[in-house]
């Protein structure tokens, strides 16, 4: 059976991924399969930045372009502005970066701060984390925690006490790329657990079967995180087929994958469930600055059950 | 380190190279000019163009090459690179190095606009660049680096990491080693700079592979 069958009608909210690295045919089919919404962290874009304009053009292109092109698919696109953990490292920059956040982290849509964290653990990513947390408490923002993949465990622990220390309270504090080793400590300590749902380097979907069946689905909220690695944009929706089929309720489904998000970022002032309840009108002849998804002579769109593509 | 010995060895060993004399000539052209006028955009056009002139076909390094190398500077080695990795290496000791902030900024132009075969020759000179010291950042970008053989230019038969970078940093790369899948009895300094850290670092990546039904890497008792 499609997995979309079992899971018609339901909807969605991807609270991880990067569609700047993804295309049209992705925005279609996560359309298609109930996403309705999604988060777009700001992150590196796979090799490091060397200077602030190209920050700058980044963040103005996830409140500007990103959200206008999700748009066009019937998706809300809302985004967490920030300085990501690998490119803290380098210092003289980040400075820089630091300078032009204010710029952002008001702007209609940005739901909080993110994603900041640690990656290799080191001073300076100590420093522009803890920077950023006293960011997003000026800002009454939550904070979207990148874990890091290595020294996993320690470095979660680490990263809630320091937001602990920074006087965050654990439910601004969403904790994203949990594993079967850390979730029992973020959920006991109050924060919300995120799941990524990727290929090989972090969860898979049985795995997230079992965390939900073992947890509950209090403050556990699962995402792509779709990239410019091999990833899956419809990880969320393809979960909810699974977890179906394993017996769990369409209320806890409906909470990990979509309510709990919405909780959690509408702390922002920025989304609410009102607001996702309303269908988006897509018009996709629609411009932004002058330009349009779609090219020449292009009819919005395209059917894709046909195998012609013209 | 013997920059000059080295700097010859390694020319000597593109002469070496089967068909290599319109490489040779190109190089030797181009050093007498940079040598002359050694401006920076010449410099930057001779790096980058290297493979169009020297080709990228593997090296091969007899014994004795390899034997010179690791007397000009221990723990260096050429074995499985390419001729354009290599040239482009020697030209980069043929960069003045009386004024250390000029050097630096130079060469760290090069990383800032390197691709991936410019990145792994960056990487794979660190050993035999001056003032040592002053890349260490650098070299915490390498481990940090996405694409595998830019990983493996820092990482494996390179004995930058274990002369030069403290605990935190050589922990990070054994881990990203482990985390990328590389072969790790290639690092140079495996077993000198193990530390109670690391074990304990390592036990709970295990522990979370156990938990997620994954497989351990080889290896990685050795440093538990």
């Amino acid at each position: 059976m499609d997995f979309l069958d079992s899971i018609r009608g339901m909807s969605f909210f991807d609270m991880h991924v990067h569609m700047i690295s993804r295309t049209t045919d992705d925005y279609q089919a996560m359309a298609d399969a109930g996403v309705v919404a999604v988060i777009e962290p700001a992150f590196w874009m796979g090799q490091p930045r060397t200077g602030v304009d190209s920050f700058r053009d980044y963040f103005a292109t996830l409140v500007g372009w990103e959200r206008f092109r999700a748009s066009q698919f019937g998706i809300r696109h809302y985004c967490t502005i920030g300085l990501n953990s690998k490119e803290a490292n380098q210092e003289a920059l980040a400075e820089q970066v630091m300078d032009i956040l204010p710029l952002f982290i008001y702007k209609e849509g940005v739901v909080g701060i993110g994603e900041i964290g640690f990656d290799d653990q080191t001073p300076a990513e100590e420093k522009y984390y803890r920077a950023q947390l006293e960011l997003a408490r000026e800002a009454a923002l939550p904070v979207q925690i990148h874990t890091p993949h290595r020294d996993k465990k320690q470095g979660t622990s680490r990263s809630m006490d320091i937001a602990i220390e920074h006087g965050l309270a654990p439910g601004m504090v969403i904790v994203d790329h949990n594993n079967e080793e850390t979730v029992r400590e973020v959920l006991d300590r109050g924060f919300w657990a995120g799941f990524t749902i990727y290929p090989f380097t972090k969860m898979g979907n049985e795995r997230m079967v079992e965390i939900v069946k073992q947890y509950g689905p209090e403050r556990i909220m699962i995402n792509s995180a779709a990239d410019w690695g091999i990833s899956d944009p419809l990880a969320v929706p393809k979960t909810a087929a699974l977890m179906r089929q394993h017996g769990i309720s369409d209320e806890a489904i409906r909470l990990v994958t979509f309510e709990n998000a919405v909780t959690a970022f509408a702390q922002s002032g920025q989304l609410s469930l009102d607001d996702l309840a309303q269908p988006l009108t897509i018009d996709q002849s629609q411009r932004f600055n002058g330009s349009s998804v779609l090219r020449g002579g292009q009819a919005p769109r395209v059917d894709k059950e046909s195998t012609i593509i013209r | 380190m013997n920059s000059l010995q080295l700097s010859q060895t390694l020319f000597y060993l593109i002469e070496q190279q089967p068909d290599s004399a319109a490489a040779v000539s190109y190089l030797r052209q181009q050093v007498d000019a940079f040598h002359t006028n050694p401006q920076k955009s010449a410099f930057y056009r001779v790096f980058t163009a290297l493979p169009r002139f020297v080709g990228k076909q593997p090296l091969t390094v007899p014994a004795d090459m390899a034997f010179a190398l690791q007397q000009a500077r221990p723990g260096f080695s050429v074995s499985g690179w390419t001729r354009d990795r290599l040239a482009r290496v020697w030209w980069l000791l043929q960069l003045p190095t009386d004024e250390q902030s000029t050097y630096v900024s130079t060469i760290t132009e090069l990383f800032k606009a390197g691709e991936l075969n410019e990145l792994v020759a960056l990487y794979s000179a660190l050993p035999v660049l001056a003032y040592p010291e002053a890349w260490r950042f650098q070299a915490t970008e390498g481990i940090r680096n996405n694409i595998a053989d830019v990983q493996s230019a820092i990482m494996l038969h390179n004995p930058y990491p274990a002369d030069y970078l403290d605990e935190a940093a050589w922990n990070q790369l054994i881990l990203k080693a482990f985390f990328t899948d590389k072969d790790v009895t290639q690092i140079i300094g495996l077993d000198e700079r193990k530390n109670a850290r690391l074990a304990q670092t390592l036990a709970d990546y295990a522990a979370e592979r156990r938990a997620a039904g994954r497989s351990l890497p080889p290896h990685i008792e050795r440093l538990m």
